[in-house]
């Protein structure tokens, strides 16, 4: 009985596949089951925000309510963390938190594949957003930014020992950033498969972990949601670290 | 024409009204106590597995085999305490 649970591991749904075999020149740029769910969400993402306020009617439907409800979330995000001066970076972060969002919202749909739950799918996206905050804070502050190392109003002698601390700190920031998305939707997911799993070898008392698992999908569906809100969070946090120094 | 105005104005009130009624549960929740001890922990091994990644570098590169790394994960532990402190004075302040 045992043995039917053999095949179906929890961390199967996170295997990489390649659909279509791309070699060149010793790089393997296979399209993937990743590359198909990211297309999928870019692209879902582009025709829902084009057709959604293409009406641009004054009494907004449904469809546009829920596309400007997702522009608000972000002007409004912008504005508390940064100001007003935060409104230019608004198509990068909502760019990062539409794609971050509908990728896990995806990754809910059954038989489909999470990119998010793969650690160099966020550490590529936190990249982005680390190296592009410290070369706006450079281009911002000149050398100066360095000043972001050093806290104000501190007796020289103390600096050997908390500048190394500091930059560790700053550059565990793309990692944390990273880590916590991945870690999220990776445990979510297995923990919904593992769940799963229980059902059938329990027979009728596996009506509890189907109950269960109903109730996790609806957290696992706000825990997708939460993450992308606390990438764009921590992004705008870190833009506001590089335009404003301490 | 004038129909429609009174219309929008009708609206607008209303939206007001639901706006006030709504005003405070726009933001969503900071999640379970578990989501922010995760939070807070992803800090901490973030700021060691930069310490110690510089470790192994500086040791593999100067040749002060176990020194580099001692120095950096212990200069790492502390960067993870400051990043917790940070987390903590931002949760605070909201």
């Amino acid at each position: 009985m045992s043995a039917s649970g053999e095949k179906h591991s929890p961390l199967e749904q996170f295997e990489i596949m390649p659909l279509v075999q791309i070699k060149s020149g010793g790089v393997d740029l296979s399209f993937t089951n990743s590359s198909l769910s990211m297309i999928i969400t870019v692209t879902f993402i582009t025709l829902f925000l084009t057709f959604s306020v293409n009406t641009r009617s004054i009494i907004p439907s449904r469809v546009q309510l829920l596309s400007e409800l997702c522009y608000n979330f972000i002007a409004q995000l912008l504005k508390d963390t940064i100001g007003n001066e935060g409104r230019k970076y608004f198509p990068f972060v909502f760019t990062i938190f539409m794609f971050v969002l509908i990728g896990n919202m995806v990754g809910m749909i059954p038989y489909s594949f999470t990119f998010t739950s793969h650690i160099i799918v966020t550490f590529a996206l936190a990249a982005v957003v680390f190296i592009g905050v410290t070369i706006l804070g450079f281009v911002k502050h000149g050398f100066h930014y360095f000043a972001l190392l050093a806290p104000q109003g501190l007796p020289w002698y103390m600096l050997p020992i908390l500048i190394p601390i500091e930059l560790i700190s700053y550059l565990s920031r793309p990692i944390s950033l990273s880590v916590r998305l991945f870690a999220n939707m990776l445990a979510g997911h297995t923990l919904l498969k593992v769940f799963a799993g229980f059902v059938l070898p329990l027979g009728l008392a596996g009506i509890l972990p189907l109950a269960f698992i109903v109730a996790l999908t609806g957290l696992e569906i706000l825990i997708a949601f939460l993450q992308a809100y606390v990438f764009a969070i921590l992004t705008c946090l870190y833009i506001n670290d590089a335009l404003h120094l301490h | 024409m004038n129909n429609s105005n009174k219309k929008l104005k009708n609206l607008k009130k209303e939206i007001d009204h639901l706006q006030q009624n709504n005003e405070g549960e726009s933001k969503p929740k900071q999640g379970s106590g578990a989501s922010f001890g995760f939070k807070i922990s992803t800090e901490i091994v973030a700021a060691l597995v930069v310490g110690v990644g510089i470790g192994l570098i500086v040791d593999n590169y100067f040749g002060t085999r176990p020194f580099g790394l001692i120095i950096f994960f212990i200069l790492g532990a502390f960067a993870g305490f400051l990043n917790v402190y940070r987390v903590m004075r931002r949760i605070e302040k909201q």
